[in-house]
């Protein structure tokens, strides 16, 4: 019997090809592009899964909360490190490890450098192997890092530096200026899924630890991870957690509340609060988006299957007859068109194989990570195929296959099936649902880049054209070279300006601080602090409205704060300020007059608001050199301070980005989901005008006999085209009224994100509905204007 | 009125001609009644619809009112249509989405009628045919008989000159079919249309004023029929 259907559903898929064209073109590219968010969101929740012990591991976070906002470290002071393993008896092992980078070296028997390159380190204790398991090709865990001055290296690493990892054993490597480090163990790399992706591993020991005592002090580099024990779960550590916060927050100096908990592995990946050592997070909203997408997707390519299916029933009503007279059971039937719909999945999932292997390459770009997305690399992604056919087959073929089924035999064997009105009610309002979908993701393409023109186009308040910011290294030994260094940069052909600072204006590596002003606390928020020379503001062309730049100086002589910090301080002349005293606590606890304010201009990704700022001349905390070339020169200019460079501070690398780019990349993500949703609202609408003109064509035929009528009775081409087309051209108005409110809350949700955002205006609705209305009016035309010309007087003959 | 001269209609299949209409030539005249009699597959219906513009004839000239219909494009032909020919099918071929009175009013939308004349001359009608009380139903509600005067009803709505008729009443029982042949002659005698249709049925014949015979796609005989109803 099987086998029997198997050939009618071939032989009937190849007697309508165009019909069955469609459908597997819409559904392959919609199973397409289902499989390339699956591939991509598998790959997500698969971040820090791989280890023994994922449950019952948390990391350690610190929290402030302040009058007005509140604040998130993924860091915690030094000293809480040892605190938690004295004072938490539920916790089977305790383990720091601190991010920092620097220049490594590898030299050979005669002292000379192989190898120089700045790399990231991390310092760890041996306990945090048995927190994270991780399969060591030479060394073991709990050995290789238990003396000082000892570095194990992931395969990569050791490959890089010595060839191999046998060669690297035992070998030493320089680190910084004056740390030998002896290589103890190579252990095999880590997967791409990592939070914490080590490569070079340094024992804790080598870290001057003792020095840090401070619990005021949080940086976000240095985090603390805990095992607990067997059976122990998080809310039976909430009472010691409670006091361990009272006891060690006792100083009132410590500011904004500050306290610890714990956060899940299996949150870190998704927490942007916190974030993570590898710089990825992706939160759960925006997996959440990329799932509704790919619901939509599977969704109207299935209606598109039931309306072409249902479309095409008709015609198959008298062999449903006469299989009903010769005693076929309904059931049989049912299974008939269901094996077809099977066969038209199965064969639409094979080509979306094909195009999810065109595509991969592309979307690995577009993430920019090295990752391997694979279409076989993983057995889950095999099952969600095998998942996802039988349940597009299910969910596409069941209702055609009711429908057929339901023929009554009489009827049907004279071919006097007429597809009821009521099945076309719930084919009109599948496609009501499909346009909806189609024109929500249009408004939203439409706002989000309008939103990223915005952002690309928004004076930032200060200039950001040809500069470009190379870094300087901090030891006291370099510091001294800054001078001769910039002397020299001046004299290149171009170079017009050259200022040290710490960040260009705008940057998120943010430091702050509460502060004193006019020798009073202020409690209600904290300044943002930076530090710069005199020449930043003549560079950067930040505007003076009050005041002037302090005085060329190495350290601190007065502070340059901008009109948010007068804002927020309620002082509206801002000669106000000038001459009055401010003390940073956290900057250096000196009392400073102000000497200007600058004009407001975005220190912060657009998504932010300006904070309230203050700059000063601090020359230890330089860790740029900003350079403002003259813009036709900039590439030969760029390489000869490159040379210059690397003559000057031969120990160190060097490392330039231009300003510009540095403020795009703020906005990768934005980047990102503009292209996801362009490439899926271009998806949806193809699928959707597919299954637009499957349902014209579907329409045409059903109502061939009326044309005829019509034709006979005078009406021209145009009227027939006009009425055909009427009701497709109000059922998408319809849409556009239903997905219009909807499309609003998203974007007007996601506008809400951006400090700095467009006004919502009526013109990507507008725009939407004229889109949708003009592609409809043209692909619905094409197949009536098809059938108002063609001669029917066949049809008119007898019944 | 029609004059017709040499029409010849074939479908050529692989090399081979099968002709359903040999040097047709005859002329039909402002107000006659002509029946096209014949055996099944003799090519009636395709000279009815030849007349009727609906299909093109492969070979021949065709003029209707003293323009050749042969050469018309598509909108002159349409204003043929609209102003000159009604037509009655043996299947009726109303418009299931729509009421009786719709279907009476479709020709005159065509015809670019303003609204309120289209009202009275629809309602006009179904008074003539004393279907007032039945205007609102829609096609499946009638029987047979009263579809088929829906069909006549909206045929003569346009005021057209020609009524062609495809077996007006193949589908009818003999006492309606009887009915609706009266009622082509009275509107054949009172208001002088003509009328050409095509018919299996010697009684139907007879109610005309000629009738032509047709074999082969040939016509056999044309003869003139005395009045006896």
């Amino acid at each position: 019997m099987f086998k029997l259907n198997f050939k009618i559903a071939l032989r009937n898929l190849w007697k309508h090809k165009a019909y069955t064209f469609i459908n597997i073109i819409g559904l392959s590219i919609g199973l397409a592009s289902c499989m390339l968010i699956f591939i991509f969101i598998h790959y997500q929740l698969s971040f820090d899964m791989g280890f023994k012990n994922k449950d019952r591991i948390y990391r350690v976070v610190t929290n402030w909360k302040y009058s007005n906002y509140n604040d998130f470290s993924k860091g915690v002071p030094v000293p809480l490190i040892a605190a938690v393993r004295n004072e938490f008896a539920s916790l089977e092992k305790v383990a720091a490890i601190i991010k920092r980078g620097g220049i490594i070296r590898i030299k050979d028997d005669a002292g000379r450098d192989i190898i120089k390159t700045r790399e990231v380190v991390y310092y760890t204790e041996p306990d945090y192997f048995d927190i994270f398991d991780m399969s060591w090709i030479f060394g073991k865990p709990r050995q290789a890092l238990s003396q000082p001055n000892t570095v194990v290296l992931s395969e990569t690493i050791a490959i890089k530096f010595f060839g191999s990892p046998e060669k690297a054993i035992g070998k030493s490597i320089l680190y910084g200026d004056n740390i030998n480090l002896k290589v103890t163990g190579v252990f095999k790399d880590m997967p791409q899924n990592s939070s914490s992706p080590l490569d070079i591993v340094i024992s804790y020991q080598t870290f001057n630890s003792k020095k840090y005592t401070n619990w005021d002090s949080v940086s976000s580099e240095t985090e603390c991870y805990v095992l607990l024990k067997d059976g122990v779960s998080l809310a039976d550590l909430q009472i010691t957690l409670a006091q361990f916060n009272k006891k060690y927050y006792q100083n009132k100096n410590i500011q904004g509340n500050q306290n610890n908990t714990f956060q899940e592995l299996k949150d870190i990946h998704f927490n942007e609060h916190y974030g993570n050592f590898a710089g990825t997070t992706i939160t759960k909203k925006e997996i959440y988006g990329l799932v509704t997408i790919g619901l939509f997707l599977i969704l109207t390519a299935c209606i598109n299957f039931i309306n072409l299916a249902t479309a095409q029933s008709v015609s198959r009503s008298k062999e449903v007859g006469v299989r009903k007279v010769m005693g076929s059971k309904r059931k049989q039937l049912i299974l008939q068109f269901l094996t077809e719909t099977f066969i038209v999945t199965l064969v639409a999932m094979l080509i979306a194989c094909v195009f999810t292997e065109l595509v991969l390459p592309d979307m690995q770009n577009l993430f920019k990570k090295q990752v391997s997305f694979s279409l076989f690399g993983h057995p889950v992604i095999f099952v969600f195929m095998i998942v996802l056919t039988i349940l597009v087959s299910f969910l596409a073929g069941f209702y055609p296959a009711m429908v057929m089924s339901g023929f009554s035999p009489a009827l049907a064997i004279k071919n006097k099936v007429v597809a009821n009105a009521g099945g076309l009610n719930l084919r009109k309002a599948l496609v009501i649902v499909q346009f909806s979908i189609t024109i929500i993701l249009i408004i939203g393409t439409l706002v989000i880049m309008e939103q990223m023109q915005f952002l690309r186009q928004k004076p930032l308040g200060f200039n950001t054209d040809a500069v470009a910011m190379v870094n300087v290294p901090g030891s006291s030994y370099d510091q001294k070279k800054y001078n001769t260094f910039k002397q020299k940069v001046l004299q290149i052909p171009g170079v017009e300006m050259l200022s040290f600072c710490q960040n260009a204006p705008l940057s998120d590596e943010i430091t702050t601080s509460g502060f004193n002003y006019n020798d009073r606390k202020n409690n209600d928020f904290e300044i943002r602090i930076s530090k710069a020379d005199e020449n930043y503001f003549n560079l950067f062309d930040l505007k003076f409205i009050a005041g002037k730049v302090f005085l060329k100086s190495d350290t601190i002589s007065g502070w340059v704060v901008n009109e948010t910090f007068l804002k927020k301080m309620n002082i509206s002349d801002p000669q106000d300020v000038i001459g009055k005293m401010l003390n940073a606590i956290n900057g250096n606890g000196a009392n400073i007059p102000i000497v200007g304010v600058v004009k407001d201009f975005n220190d912060k990704s657009l998504k932010e608001d300006i904070s309230p700022l203050a700059i000063y001349a601090e020359k230890s905390e330089y860790y740029k050199a900003a350079i403002k070339i003259d813009s036709k020169q900039l590439l030969p200019a760029m390489k000869k301070i490159e040379h210059l460079w690397n003559n000057t501070f031969p120990d160190n690398v060097y490392n330039a980005s231009f300003v510009r780019d540095n403020i795009n990349n703020y906005y990768k993500d934005e980047y990102v989901m503009g292209i996801l949703f362009r490439a899926s609202t271009g998806v949806i609408i193809f699928i959707s005008f597919i299954g637009l003109f499957g349902l014209i064509s579907f329409v045409a035929t059903q109502r061939t006999k009326e044309i005829a009528i019509r034709k006979v009775l005078g009406a021209s081409t145009l009227e027939l085209v006009k009425m055909l087309n009427g009701s497709f051209l109000l059922m998408v108005f319809f849409a556009n009224l239903v997905a219009s409110p909807l499309a609003y809350i998203f974007v007007s949700k996601w506008l809400s994100g951006f400090a700095y955002r467009i006004e919502l205006d009526i013109w990507p609705f507008v725009l939407a509905m004229l889109i949708s209305m003009l592609i409809t009016l043209i692909t619905v035309s094409i197949r009536s204007y098809k059938s108002a010309i063609a001669t029917m007087i066949d049809t008119l003959k007898y019944e | 009125m029609i004059e017709l001269k040499n029409i010849e209609k074939y479908y050529a299949n692989k090399g081979v001609k099968s002709y359903i209409l040999r040097h047709v030539t005859t002329s039909i005249k402002q107000g006659e009644f002509v029946s096209i009699m014949g055996p099944s597959g003799a090519g009636k219906s395709t000279l009815l619809n030849i007349l009727g513009m609906l299909e093109e004839p492969t070979y021949g000239q065709y003029e209707f009112m003293g323009e050749d219909v042969v050469s018309l494009n598509e909108r002159k032909r349409i204003e043929l249509y609209r102003n000159h020919i009604g037509f009655v099918f043996q299947a009726y071929h109303l418009i299931d989405e729509m009421t009786v009175a719709e279907n009476i009013e479709a020709p005159l939308l065509y015809k670019k009628v303003p609204g309120s004349e289209r009202k009275s001359r629809v309602a006009d009608i179904l008074d003539r045919f004393n279907m007032v009380a039945k205007s609102d139903l829609f096609p499946n509600q009638l029987s047979g008989g009263q579809q088929q005067l829906v069909g006549i009803a909206r045929a003569l709505v346009a005021q057209p000159s020609i009524i062609l008729a495809d077996e007006p009443t193949g589908n009818l029982q003999s006492a309606q079919a009887l009915q609706i042949m009266d009622l082509f002659k009275k509107l054949n005698e009172e208001e002088g249309i003509t009328i050409v249709q095509v018919t299996h049925s010697e009684v139907n014949a007879a109610y005309g004023s000629r009738i032509l015979h047709l074999l082969d796609g040939v016509i056999k005989e044309d003869v003139t029929v005395q009045q006896t109803v």
